[in-house]
């Protein structure tokens, strides 16, 4: 395959002023054919093998690198689904059972997963005030089917006692699972975001329907 | 039209395309062939020459003849091909380290004819450095005939260099290590086997049209262990001489730049000065190839005490030749002080032990010629190699290494950088393949340009700048004037932090205020040196520099890009 002198610095991952210097120096096997410089990709690639420059001529990486800027909280949320009537009288109960009602958990992971969330609540609490509560494990958990994160959000039966900062008793939560903890973050900040809105507050305490719940959050989302 | 235009460009036929070696190879020889019939062409004019003025000699004015040389030679430098005078190899080095081994066309016949007007007339000064000059001319423009690049093309420089020395002395090896070593100063393997093809080019050239002799034959010489020994001393006195020699040549250039005169009269100066020595003592005028080989021979039959002021004489005379605008290389007067040393020094030892059966008197000039060019040039290489080749000499090699390789060393000792670099050493312009000073010299600033920072205007809120530094993931924020876009300085994240986190004064600071202003940091511009750059970050600790160009900010340079950058280039410059 040809590589024009753009591929070749891409590839290369280098400016185009120094591959250009570079063929004027005779250093790299490229040849002027026109008014372009052309390249064969496998003679390129054993040349910079033998000068041990990385060689990579795909976009796979870049388009993984944009994965998280089109990531939006509204596809975590679809992607975790929404559960109603969690039951439960405190904080082990009611994550057992929401971990338990959470249908793309493989029932081996179930175990851990509560687990890993309860000792993260051992820690501190992750009620974060008024009524509203961000369950997660310390660190990154890996679902088999899901290689991005998912928020399950879980509207509870009765109100209970969360140890949340402001003392108040929580009414749903939301489960994020993140493969890493860029996404970790990345959601976190955006949900925390949507919580700071009183008549978010508000609009959750009515327990909407999933597709109301995905509506509000996308123009939310959208006002960042 | 296309098939015409092609056998232009050989380095894109499919056949040399992915290994040039061969095309190197071939174009070396072509290379070499000329520039051994320029080294021809160069000696056969200066016999005619010599031939020519031979009856005026004796003379009384024969002294001004030097001088009209001389004043001639400078005025067609000066006026006629506009090129400065000197010898030509610090050009060829210094294109070869700079220029991508660039020289213009008219150096392939400029040197040449000056130095043939100044060594003919009886300037004390040697055709070699001007054939080198041409050769290497020859080669940068028969590879520029075939838009060769820049590494091709210094190959084939070599290869002029290679084919001019090989065909000058009749010695192959001696042009191929004196390229290696001094001109290119790099052994690879891709450069050594087109130079070596030039050489045997130039070498059959010179025994086609000239006769496959020998300069300067000689008898058998028997050398024994106490000959050896004495070479020791001998070494020293070269040493010595040939440091004289190369600071009296820089210390008649620098008297000779306070005259204010112009050149060709300075140069007509020089020469009856050499003229005047001339007509005292002979050995002094011209390349002095002729007392070479009476020396060599043995009957050379000054006495001891002319052959000891002859070796001064002839430094002086040299000096007054070069330094003072003559035109020629330093490697033949080089030759005959050397021989002139060897003599001296043997006629003493004679004297102090007249019971020991020394060697010959030949082969002590013999390895005088070998400490003073060795010395001189701070190239032992090409010292051993140019004596064993051009005396067919083999039987002297074990004092001869002895004697170029103390030479040499104590000569780079008291002098770092030999006759031909050591300018291109003061100005910085040496710059030797893999060297620090290469890959610093080869990589632009716009090579090395981060152009990812944010910028932001000088009447912003603090507010606003703190969402913009959220998405941003450099540390440094280059502050614009809203109006004209002009840099007015920069906010560097680790400077402001306290500021950051105080959402009271959000509202009331603008982003001007918090900035470091272009007046009180370092900038650097795209022209800038990388090495100048390099200085500026060690002195002051810094570890980036905005890069401002027009009072326009155009990106940063840091040292974390400019190793990844340096490591790069210099895997890059390690060729096979």
């Amino acid at each position: 395959m040809k590589l024009i002198l753009k591929d070749a610095a891409r590839s290369l991952n280098l400016p185009e002023s120094t591959i250009l210097r570079w063929i004027q120096q005779g250093k790299i096997p490229m040849h002027k054919k026109g008014s372009f410089y052309i390249c064969n990709q496998l003679v390129i690639e054993k040349w910079a093998k033998e000068h041990n420059l990385s060689f990579s001529f795909s976009e796979n990486i870049k388009k993984k690198c944009d994965n998280l800027q089109s990531e939006t909280l509204v596809y975590a949320l679809k992607r975790g689904g929404v559960l109603y009537n969690i039951d439960g009288k405190n904080t082990n109960e009611v994550l057992e059972s929401a971990v338990n009602k959470i249908p793309f958990i493989e029932s081996t992971k179930k175990n851990e997963i509560t687990t890993r969330l309860i000792e993260r609540e051992i820690l501190t609490s992750t009620g974060v005030g008024k009524g509203v509560a961000i369950p997660h494990p310390r660190s990154p958990v890996l679902l088999k089917k899901h290689d991005c994160a998912v928020i399950t959000t879980c509207f509870l039966k009765n109100r209970i006692n969360f140890n949340a900062i402001d003392n108040k008793e929580v009414f749903v939560m939301f489960i994020l699972l993140s493969p890493t903890t860029k996404d970790h973050l990345f959601f976190l900040s955006k949900l925390a975001f949507c919580l700071r809105d009183n008549s978010f507050i508000n609009f959750l305490k009515t327990i909407p329907e999933k597709e109301a719940l995905f509506e509000k959050i996308d123009t939310i989302e959208k006002n960042i | 039209m296309k098939k015409v235009r092609s056998w232009r460009t050989p380095a894109k036929w499919s056949f040399f395309k992915f290994d040039d070696r061969l095309l190197l190879i071939l174009i070396g020889a072509i290379v070499g062939i000329s520039s051994g019939l320029a080294a021809i062409a160069l000696n056969r004019s200066l016999i005619s020459m010599l031939d020519m003025l031979h009856h005026y000699r004796h003379l009384w004015w024969a002294f001004i003849l030097p001088g009209i040389g001389a004043a001639l030679s400078s005025v067609f430098l000066e006026k006629i091909v506009k090129e400065g005078a000197g010898h030509g190899v610090p050009e060829v080095i210094y294109s070869v380290s700079r220029r991508g081994g660039l020289i213009r066309f008219r150096s392939s016949f400029s040197r040449l004819v000056s130095s043939c007007l100044t060594i003919g007339s009886g300037g004390s000064a040697g055709p070699e450095a001007p054939v080198v000059m041409s050769g290497a001319a020859i080669g940068s423009n028969i590879a520029n005939f075939f838009s060769l690049n820049d590494r091709q093309r210094i190959t084939l420089v070599g290869c002029g260099a290679a084919g001019a020395i090989s065909s000058i002395f009749n010695a192959p090896i001696a042009g191929m290590v004196f390229t290696m070593e001094v001109i290119l100063g790099e052994w690879s393997a891709v450069n050594i086997i087109p130079i070596a093809i030039a050489s045997v080019a130039g070498t059959e050239i010179s025994r086609i049209l000239n006769g496959n002799q020998i300069a300067f034959q000689h008898d058998h010489f028997n050398v024994s262990l106490h000959d050896t020994l004495i070479c020791i001393a001998l070494a020293i006195v070269a040493a010595l001489v040939s440091i004289i020699l190369t600071r009296l040549l820089r210390q008649m250039h620098k008297v000779s730049k306070k005259v204010k005169t112009p050149l060709w009269i300075k140069a007509g100066i020089g020469g009856c000065v050499v003229g005047i020595m001339g007509f005292f003592m002979p050995v002094v005028l011209g390349e002095g190839y002729h007392f070479i080989h009476d020396m060599i021979n043995g009957t050379f039959s000054t006495g001891i005490l002319i052959a000891f002021i002859a070796v001064f004489a002839k430094i002086i005379a040299t000096s007054f030749t070069l330094g003072w605008g003559g035109s020629g290389g330093i490697f033949a007067p080089g030759l005959v002080i050397g021989s002139l040393v060897g003599i001296s020094f043997y006629r003493i030892i004679y004297m102090l032990w007249p019971q020991v059966s020394w060697m010959s008197e030949g082969c002590f000039a013999l390895l005088g010629m070998a400490g003073v060019i060795s010395g001189m040039l701070q190239a032992p290489l090409t010292g051993i190699f140019l004596i064993v080749e051009i005396t067919g000499g083999y039987e002297v090699i074990l004092p001869l290494i002895l004697v170029s390789a103390i030479s040499s060393s104590l000569c780079c000792f008291f002098e770092p950088a030999s006759f031909y670099l050591k300018d291109l050493i003061e100005k910085g312009q040496l710059l030797r393949p893999r060297t620090d000073a290469r890959v610093l010299a080869d990589l632009s600033i716009l090579e090395l340009i981060e152009t990812d920072c944010l910028s932001v205007k000088n009447n912003m809120l603090l507010r606003d700048f703190i969402k913009i530094f959220q998405n941003s993931k450099r540390n440094y924020f280059p502050v614009k004037d809203h109006k004209t876009g002009i840099f007015l300085g920069i906010i560097n994240l680790d400077n402001v932090k306290p500021y950051l986190f105080d959402n009271i004064i959000y509202d009331v600071i603008l982003v001007e205020q918090i900035m470091d202003k272009n007046t009180d940091i370092d900038t650097i511009s795209l022209e800038d040196d990388l090495s100048g750059v390099l200085k500026l970050m060690d002195s002051k600790n810094l570890f980036s520099l905005p890069v401002v160009s027009n009072k326009k900010f155009m990106g940063m340079v840091s040292k974390a890009t400019i190793l990844n950058k340096y490591r790069t280039e210099l895997m890059i410059q390690s060729t096979k």
